[in-house]
């Protein structure tokens, strides 16, 4: 009897745990698309007639098995880069990858010479 | 040498701050509605709003030179306006629409009224036909060659201005 309620429970929660997995995928995914038609908004946030349809297409390429980067390309084949929240390293989007890396260069370089200076003072 | 490096540096950040101005400045259209262009228009299929039996796969390959999709809706405003543009294309070319989100007894009634400018016309009751052709809204008009191919893309109502454009690219 023990052990049939603690396959019970077993089953139970990894099935719990499923449904929640890809629950979580799906407002991760949300998330980080930008809803084209209202100011800053992400498809998460969005209750614009936008947002909802196009939550509907990934919910159901979800339950068709297609992978993140798969949803990702459908909707950048269609809508452009501008629809994710997180720019690809391209040509086009070099500079923004790397001037806050030039930054935190210049910072660490520029506290280096203050500490140095001070501790020689 | 301090000084000239502080110089140098300072230099260096405006320089830095002036490129990513200009660039931002040039990129004024970032959310660019023209993705589509010139890629070929995915595959779609049709279902009539009148008939559910009767059903139309685009593209259409090699059959007429240009043929031209016009998502709209009885209860779209610009698409009234834009409406006599539609009935005055659509002797020069094919015209396959795209009746976004709308009842059949209102989309009827609105061509009863204004006049039918379609060779086609399906419904798509959930908006996932538009979403396939990377459509913001409505409404949305686009030109396809014989290859498949996206030549053209408006967004919003069609105007004079824009149907004189059509018509050179159709001639």
């Amino acid at each position: 009897m023990r052990s049939v309620f603690l396959i019970t429970l077993f089953i139970f929660s990894t099935l719990t745990q499923l449904a929640l997995s890809s629950g979580e995928r799906e407002i991760n995914i949300y998330k980080s698309i930008r809803c084209l038609v209202c100011q800053g908004q992400s498809l998460n946030d969005s209750n614009s007639d936008f947002a909802i349809d196009l939550k509907k297409v990934i919910k159901k390429k979800i339950t068709n098995k297609k992978t993140d980067q798969e949803i990702y390309k459908y909707l950048t084949e269609r809508y452009g880069d501008w629809i994710l929240f997180d720019p690809p390293l391209k040509k086009t989007t070099i500079f923004l990858w790397i001037i806050p890396l030039i930054f935190i260069f210049l910072g660490g370089f520029f506290v280096y010479k203050r500490t140095k200076i001070s501790l020689n003072n | 040498m301090k000084k000239k490096f502080r110089i140098f540096l300072l230099a260096f950040v405006i320089l830095i701050f002036f490129i990513i101005f200009y660039y931002s400045l040039k990129a004024s259209n970032k959310n660019n509605p023209n993705t589509m262009l010139n890629k070929s228009l995915p595959v779609i299929e049709l279902t009539s709003f009148v008939n559910t039996n009767l059903k139309q796969v685009l593209p259409i390959i090699n059959k007429d030179k240009y043929y031209l999709i016009n998502i709209w809706s009885s209860w779209c405003v610009p698409c009234r306006e834009e409406h006599q543009i539609l009935m005055k294309l659509k002797d020069k070319i094919k015209i396959y629409g795209i009746n976004y989100k709308d009842k059949k007894s209102n989309a009827t009634s609105f061509l009863n009224e204004l006049g039918n400018p379609f060779y086609f016309s399906g419904s798509d009751k959930d908006g996932s036909v538009a979403i396939e052709i990377g459509a913001y809204g409505i409404p949305e008009t686009y030109i396809v060659n014989s290859q498949g191919l996206i030549v053209f893309k408006h967004v919003g109502p069609l105007d004079k201005k824009i149907y004189i454009r059509i018509n050179e690219i159709i001639k």
